[in-house]
């Protein structure tokens, strides 16, 4: 499981970091969009992750991380997404801003000279 | 008046002065002159102070904590500079009144001229080496501002530029010896200083010290090799000249070196480094100055070569020589002075200071050709002049020096050359200019200047003759006085007299007066045949086009070097930032490494590995396709998305779970909104990429792996790690009975960290605003113009809702269904969102998915029945739903503030409702319906701004199709 | 100044965050085409803020000891579970400085920017929001919310008035920022999964006990962090961005900007010296060498790039860039007499860069006739739906580019204007930029502050190598603004005198004569920098002062509510 999670977060980084590599305004979209992901996902896997544990306190579970989910990183998260979510949007539009006013979709805003 | 009060005079007088009125010469002349004879005034009356060894200390607490403050002390030496600095000033601007024309604006003049002349007296009465500094920083400064006057003139700026880059940067270098001196003695106080000359000779840093100290002192006296700013520098006013190059900036060179001869001479560095210097210097200015056909240009050359001997005095480590270089400045400034005063009368009634068009003036102007002549004569060592008695100590010094033969023979030898070359330029600066056939094309028919113009001449070469005539009389106490401190308080026995009989100086005088009459007469002869048109030999290293270049080829260099350390572009600056976002934590943990930890695993189940391998396929297809086809790589997202949000259900994370799934919802609209307006790329536009292109690729897909394993390698560490100590469990205790809710993300959110919440709509408030603000200026691509496809093929089919064919933007016909369908959706969203947000503090759900849910509904209705639809039902103001709810939310916040607690201190009411039971309200409920507002609000905004770019669009393919063919085509 | 020693005003600590916030929501119900309550507002708010930064500075000046600390605990949990804002005495000293460059730049805009597009006052006071907020906050996910708000609102201010110039150089500093921030995210959750907390004072506590085996991943976690932040404060080479997205910003939104570094400056300053504190060994030192050769390196980029730089604003720019390398350098080698000296510097230099953005704005528009007027607002520009009714630019009301009645003598204030920030930029006399110079090289020469005996003769090394480069880039950027000045102000040209508005050319006079201030009350300020450093430098007081802060006990009868209220 832990290798799984592991696993996702780095394909998920590296997807992401390649994409905004790129010379693309779209990629570089999706790349931040993957990235989000990614680190979501990793700052989720700080807390302890357990499968059946409880998310909402109920009377008589003893408060403590075994019986409970940390919910500490998923509040983080919960933050963090949205913050992403207002992230994304805003460089679509100005990509799309840039596209307009440019008439190119890179980076740069024209086509590298080489 | 005190110390400081004097200090300050000539700064309020210049700010004074630069108040007044542009065209008030003589009120500006006047005000400046009588700050001038205060200060004067003030300064002399202090003689009796300072005649026998005492010092007049004031001091000011300026900044005790760092060992810095504002010590004036005015010793004997101090007093002699500070009596030329204001005494010449007086007599220059007395002299300037009359000099400046009309069309001049004076105000900025007189008042720069006071700001240095206060800068000058700071620098002479400083008591404390950075505060030494300071005042010659401010010289440089001012001086810059004199010399570049007139600056509409070339050659105005450039002097004044070299001039000040030179000081200012000997002023660093000073600046930098002056804390070394600090650090090694331990103070900066000069009193302090000048007891620790053992000390500091001692010290290893004293080479650098005394290197650093030399460069400051060099540069500002234009000693070799710093002395090609000086010539330059002539292109100032000549009132101006006639101050900075007789008795002020340059002096403060040689004034640095005499003040701290006590401390810093006597060892072979000083006496090669200085002594060296100034015999080049004085050399190689004498020479120069014999071929100038310019006045101020010789005066110029002059002025460096007579600062050379001062400085080769001041190098050859004897106090007569010390007491020899501080008569000369005193002599050199008063004849200087007056010459340059003589070259501006000159220049000023004849219109030019080309000295091979001037000749005979002697008729036209006779007192001011006598003055000139007896102050070139003093220049020159004539007998019975100031000039010729320090000369006779300087010829001196060099015959008794003792040292090596060479020494011993050659000095005495340079120095009667240089007192030729002295009697050559005097006579081509007396004799060409003065007599023969008087010149007849002059710009204008020279005649004797105003009164009061040569008064300032004739009292300069009065103390000229009578210190030359009388000099026990006159100047004997003064020089005793300045000399004391320079030499360290025990003064060499020496007498003042005209004759002392037959000796060696005396020959190498004569020497030099016949040797420069016989040379004057020879140099005639080839200037008269048109030879020597510059300096032979040192004509030709020209000091000012190699400072000029280097300053052109270092602005170059740094443009080159800025391009290889930086770029514009974008990829580089994230390839860095990646790059050292892996190599930093990297190095950081080479020394301990990373491990798994023993933390029993969790049994993956099939389910899980399915879905996570899809995500992670999705992934990679997102990559793959996002280049060309963008709608492909958008669902690839979207699915990533989910399976991330079927990861948080797995880990029992609901409310993650809940919002993932609507942001994904509103995330993936956003995005097909936006690809309306994204051209489509066909891959047939990108060239076959380049070699370049392909090993860059490459380069991001290692680094790409390499963070990715990296990311994967810490969170693995992170989850087989021991179950951490951790916070956590506090808020699992005080959800209930502190937040006032079971469910403790929700809790978190509104109650512990409600702070963070706080921040977090605002975030998404400000981007819902910058967005709305760029698209009311958005310009869609010319491709993206015209309608799409879809919505051409069904022109004229348009089933209006609202008003029949008028509407542009509703879509056809076939949206009908739907769109009265979807009008449904809106209650029944509603009461979801209701729900949602009801639950929210005990139930996964709150404020954030409710106000998203009902966006989400909301831009449906956009969709399909049309913006001008829904808007002609629906009372939207996003911006106010934001405004509103960050009110709400700070306002719950502030309710916490009248009560006497913290900001965003929850209260829970438990009220009794029949048949309800107890009902928990807290307070934290109200921040809710602030998320709510601004999370509907803000989304709204982001949404519809891009939803009525359709509205823009038809316009546009409106205009466009007018464009084409007419507007009747429609 | 503990919230209990200090009863009348905890709340003010959290004022410098709210104040702006409410102003921003305010601001928004006021309709576009009012822009001069718009502005009104806007700049009563900013000076509300630089009047309650100042009484903050005075409050925590008087106290001494952990007494000079100011906590506060919003939703009223103590430390470390609830998010805590502290305020001491380099926190209150940022906090004026912010206050006082943002009431510059407000009052400028008026001239005409603040009508290039809608909505500025609002951005304006949302990123004083943030940046007020990363300076008090004592938690380190909270300083991640108030990033990316200070953030998010200079995405705003950046593009304000669009263009094609500003949207290229704004899509380019938006991809940089955000992924700057996902690694300050990554570095954040590490950190806290290792330590558990996010407190910066329970961080500094709970690291001595990390066990072993942690300790790479704490380290890793740290650098992640580092690298992050010092990609704010423009550490070369991370600092491409600085230059370009500044000098294609509107003026005043460039000389707001000017404080934005310093939020980076002041983040690598307090995390360092408390992180460090706890932490010692070969990974302490070896993240203070990479302070000191980037911070070096940076330096050096800086004067290079002003070197090479042509127009006023790029200068500004790298000035900035000298700033920010000078202080990391500095923080980097770490002792309180020398940080002392260089938070001086930083005040000096901030303050002289906010007025060369303002003032390079000026002289372009005198030279050429009207250099950058606002984009005008055109039919086109208009979203066609129904919120645009209620907010377009009236343009009746739009005076945008009148020329502004002339003051007396304006190229002679342009002129000493320059002058002025040319002084405290290259560090030469008489302003405070020379003082403050000398204060950092003679802390720099002090022989009884040589640093660890282990590295004494790399740390000496280091500090020479800091003291010339000072002195080096004082010479370079002297030779670089005595070049523009001469082109600005004596090149021949036979113009008329420009015309210029008073509340343009009045905040520049403030800014530079708050520069002039420092230069005669330099002892005073460099006394209270000196004890900033000193608590920064030794933060046991600030963690006591943070984890013994006091929740306020909730009595229940004491609250005139509904009945039965149940308060912690």
């Amino acid at each position: 499981m832990e290798v799984l999670i592991a696993l996702s977060i780095g394909v998920l980084t590296c997807c992401g970091v390649w994409l905004v590599l790129q010379s693309r305004t779209f990629q570089v979209l999706i790349g931040l969009a993957l990235l989000a992901y990614g680190v979501n996902l990793f700052i989720f896997s700080m807390g302890s992750l357990s499968v059946g544990a409880e998310p909402i306190i109920r009377p008589g579970v003893p408060a403590d991380l075994l019986h409970y989910t940390d919910p500490l990183p998923q509040a983080l998260v919960l933050t963090a997404i949205v913050i992403s979510f207002a992230a994304t949007a805003l460089f679509l539009v100005v990509l799309l801003a840039s596209r307009g006013l440019t008439d190119s979709d890179h980076v740069d805003g024209e086509e590298e000279r080489p | 008046m005190s110390l400081a009060l004097l200090l300050a005079l000539p700064f309020i007088g210049s700010v004074i002065a630069a108040l007044l009125p542009s065209n008030a010469r003589n009120a500006e002349s006047t005000w400046s002159a009588a700050i001038a004879a205060a200060a004067l005034v003030r300064v002399a009356v202090m003689f009796p102070q300072v005649r026998d060894g005492g010092v007049v200390r004031e001091q000011i607490a300026w900044m005790p904590s760092a060992g810095l403050d504002l010590t004036i002390r005015v010793d004997g030496f101090a007093w002699m500079f500070a009596m030329l600095v204001t005494g010449i000033g007086f007599l220059v601007i007395l002299y300037s009144r009359y000099y400046m024309s009309p069309s001049d604006p004076v105000p900025r003049f007189f008042a720069f001229l006071l700001a240095f002349m206060g800068a000058m007296l700071g620098l002479v009465t400083s008591g404390n080496l950075i505060q030494l500094v300071f005042f010659w920083e401010l010289t440089s400064l001012t001086s810059f501002m004199l010399i570049g006057y007139w600056h509409h003139r070339a050659d105005a700026r450039r002097g004044a530029r070299m001039a000040l880059l030179v000081t200012a940067a000997g002023g660093l270098c000073l600046f930098g010896g002056a804390l070394l001196i600090g650090r090694i003695v331990g103070s900066y106080e000069l009193d302090v200083v000048l007891g620790a000359g053992a000390q500091l000779r001692a010290d290893p840093l004293y080479r650098p010290l005394l290197v650093l100290v030399l460069i400051g002192a060099f540069t500002k006296s234009a000693q070799f090799p710093f002395q090609f700013w000086l010539p330059h520098a002539m292109a100032a006013p000549t009132p101006v000249s006639a101050y900075l190059h007789s008795a002020t900036m340059v002096k403060a060179g040689v004034f640095l070196l005499a003040r701290l001869w006590p401390v810093l001479s006597g060892t072979p560095e000083w006496f090669w480094i200085v002594g060296g210097a100034g015999l080049c210097t004085l050399l190689t200015g004498a020479y120069a100055a014999m071929f100038q056909h310019d006045l101020k240009g010789l005066l110029a050359y002059s002025t460096i070569s007579h600062l050379g001997l001062i400085t080769l005095l001041l190098g050859l480590d004897s106090p007569l020589a010390a007491v020899a270089a501080v008569f000369h400045i005193i002599n050199h400034a008063t004849f200087k002075a007056a010459l340059f005063m003589a070259a501006g009368v000159i220049d000023h009634e004849t219109g030019t200071r080309d000295i091979e068009r001037l000749n005979g003036l002697f008729k036209a102007m006779p007192v001011t050709a006598t003055l000139a002549m007896v102050a070139s004569a003093a220049m020159a060592g004539v007998p019975l002049l100031n000039g010729f008695l320090s000369k006779e100590m300087f010829f001196a010094e060099t015959v008794y020096i003792v040292s090596n033969p060479w020494i011993a023979w050659g000095l005495p030898i340079a120095a009667t050359i240089a007192g030729v070359f002295a009697v050559v330029y005097a006579l081509r600066f007396t004799v060409d200019i003065f007599f023969g056939e008087p010149s007849r094309d002059l710009p204008r028919s020279p005649h004797e200047p105003s009164r009061w113009m040569r008064v300032p001449i004739e009292l300069l070469v009065l103390a000229c003759l009578v210190v030359g005539i009388f000099p026990a009389q006159s100047i004997g106490p003064v020089l005793a006085a300045a000399a004391n401190p320079v030499v360290g308080g025990d003064m060499p026995d020496y007498d003042l007299a005209l004759w002392h009989g037959f000796n060696a100086p005396l020959v190498m005088s004569v020497l030099a007066m016949i040797g420069g009459a016989l040379g004057y007469a020879w140099l005639r002869r080839q200037l008269a045949r048109g030879r020597f048109r510059r300096a032979p030999i040192v004509g030709r290293l020209d000091g000012k086009s190699a400072f000029e270049s280097l300053l052109a080829r270092s602005s170059l260099v740094a443009r080159h070097a800025l391009e290889f350390l930086g770029t514009r572009r974008l990829q580089p600056q994230l390839f860095l930032l990646a790059l050292i976002g892996v190599l930093a934590p990297t190095a950081a943990m080479w020394a301990d490494g990373i491990g798994w930890g023993p933390r029993p695993r969790v049994p993956a189940s099939p389910e899980f590995v399915a879905f996570s391998v899809i995500g992670i396929a999705c992934a990679i297809a997102a990559t793959w396709q996002a280049t060309y086809h963008r709608l492909a790589a958008l669902t690839m997202l979207g699915v990533v998305g989910l399976v991330v949000c079927l990861t948080f259900v797995w880990f029992s994370a609901p409310d993650l779970a809940l919002t993932q799934l609507v942001v994904e919802v509103v995330t993936l609209v956003l995005f097909l909104l936006g690809l309306r307006w994204l051209p489509k790329r066909v891959a047939a536009d990108d060239a076959r990429p380049s070699l370049r292109v392909r090993v860059r690729r490459t380069r991001d897909l290692v680094l790409a792996l390499v963070t990715g394993a990296g990311m994967a390698a810490l969170s693995y560490a992170m989850l087989t790690r021991p179950a951490p100590q951790s916070i956590s469990p506090f808020f699992l205790d005080q959800a209930l009975p502190g937040g006032g809710g079971a469910n403790v993300i929700n809790v978190m959110l509104v109650d512990f960290r409600a702070f963070d919440t706080l921040g977090e709509i605002t975030v998404l408030g400000v981007v819902a605003l910058t967005v709305y603000a760029l698209l009311r200026r958005f310009r869609p691509p010319r491709e993206s113009a015209r309608l799409p496809r879809q919505q051409n093929a069904s022109q004229g089919v348009a089933t209006d809702l609202v008003h029949p064919r008028t509407t542009p933007d509703t879509l056809p016909g076939y949206m009908l269904v739907p769109a009265v369908l979807v009008r449904w959706l809106l209650p029944i969203a509603g009461m979801i969102a209701a729900y949602l947000f009801l639950r929210g503090h005990n139930e996964p759900g709150g404020g954030f998915v409710a106000g998203l849910v009902v966006a989400i509904a909301i831009v449906t209705q956009y969709l399909v029945a049309g913006a001008q639809w829904v808007e002609a039902r629906l009372e939207l103001n996003p911006l106010r739903w934001i405004a509103l709810g960050l009110l709400a939310a700070v306002g719950t916040g502030a309710g916490s503030i009248v009560f006497g607690y913290p900001f965003m201190t929850t209260h829970t009411a438990h009220i009794e409702v029949p048949a309800l039971g107890v009902v928990h309200v807290p307070s934290a409920l109200f921040l809710d319906v602030g998320i709510f507002a601004v999370v509907v609000g803000s989304t709204l905004l982001t949404l519809i701004a891009l939803a009525h770019q359709s509205l823009r669009g038809r316009r546009l393919a409106a205009q466009a199709a007018d464009e084409i063919h007419g507007p009747d085509a429609r | 100044m503990s919230v209990s020693s200090m009863p009348l005003m905890p709340h003010l600590i959290v004022m410098p965050v709210l104040l702006p916030l409410v102003a921003a929501a305010a601001l928004l119900l006021i309709r576009e085409s009012r822009h001069r309550v718009k502005a009104a507002v806007g700049i009563a708010a900013t000076i509300g803020g630089l009047g309650v930064a100042t009484t903050l500075l005075v409050a925590v000046n008087h106290g001494a000891g952990p007494a000079a600390i100011g906590i506060y605990l919003p939703s009223n949990w103590a430390a470390p579970f609830g998010i805590v804002l502290a305020v001491d005495r380099v926190a209150a000293l940022m906090l004026v400085l912010t206050g006082a460059v943002s009431v510059a730049a407000a009052l400028f805009s008026v001239g005409r920017w603040n009508r290039a597009g809608v909505h500025y006052h609002t951005l304006f006071q949302i990123q004083l929001v943030g940046v007020n907020g990363a300076f008090l906050t004592g938690d380190l996910f909270n300083l991640f919310v108030f990033f990316e708000v200070m953030l998010a609102a200079s995405y705003g201010l950046l593009l304000h008035g669009s263009g094609t110039v500003r949207v290229r150089a704004g899509l380019k500093y938006i991809a940089f920022n955000l992924l700057a921030s996902s690694l300050l995210l990554v570095g954040i959750a590490i950190l806290y999964g290792v330590t558990g907390t996010l407190n910066f004072a329970d961080i500094a506590q709970k690291i001595p006990q990390i066990p072993a085996s942690d300790r790479g991943l704490l380290h890793a976690g740290a650098a992640i962090l580092g690298v992050a932040v010092v990609a704010k404060a423009a550490m070369w080479p991370l600092n491409f961005w600085l230059a370009a997205a500044y000098s294609a910003a509107a003026a005043p939104v460039a000389a707001v900007f000017v404080i934005l570094t310093k939020v980076g400056v002041y983040t690598v300053l307090r995390l360092w010296t408390l992180l460090l504190s706890a932490e010692t060994g070969a990974s302490a030192v070896f993240g203070s060498d990479a302070l000191i050769v980037g911070g070096l390196a940076t330096l050096a980029f800086g004067a290079i790039g002003m070197l090479a730089s042509q127009q006023l604003r790029r200068v500004a720019g790298y000035s900035l860039i000298i700033s920010s390398g000078t202080s990391l350098a500095v923080i980097g080698v770490g002792d309180a007499t020398l940080i002392g000296a260089a938070l001086l510097y930083l005040v000096g230099s901030t303050l002289a860069s906010c007025a060369l953005y303002l003032l390079a704005e000026l002289i372009e528009r005198s030279r050429e006739i009207d250099a950058a007027p606002p984009i005008r607002e055109h039919e086109s520009d208009r979203l066609p739906f129904r919120l645009e009714n209620r907010d377009t630019l009236a343009e009746s009301e739009d005076d945008g580019v009148r020329p502004g009645t002339a003051i007396p003598a304006a190229t002679s204030f342009l002129g000493l204007s320059f002058v002025a920030c040319a002084l405290m930029i290259a560090g030469l006399p008489p302003l405070s930029g020379f003082i403050a110079k000398f204060a950092m090289l003679s802390a720099l020469l002090d022989p009884n502050s040589a640093g660890a005996p282990a590295r004494h003769v790399a740390i000496a090394a280091m500090r020479t190598t800091l003291l010339v480069s000072l002195l080096v880039s004082g010479l370079l950027s002297t030779i670089a603004l005595a070049r523009a000045g001469l082109r600005h102000f004596w090149a021949p040209h036979d113009r008329a005198p420009p015309r210029l508005r008073v509340v343009e050319c009045a905040p520049v006079a403030m800014l530079l004569l708050a520069c002039a201030a420092l230069a005669v009350g330099a002892d005073p300020a460099l006394r209270y920098t000196r004890e900033a450093a000193q608590a920064l430098v030794e933060p046991a007081p600030y963690i006591d002062a943070v984890m013994s802060a006091t929740v306020v006990p909730g009595p229940a009868a004491a609250l005139p509510m509904a009945t039965g209220i149940a308060t912690r």
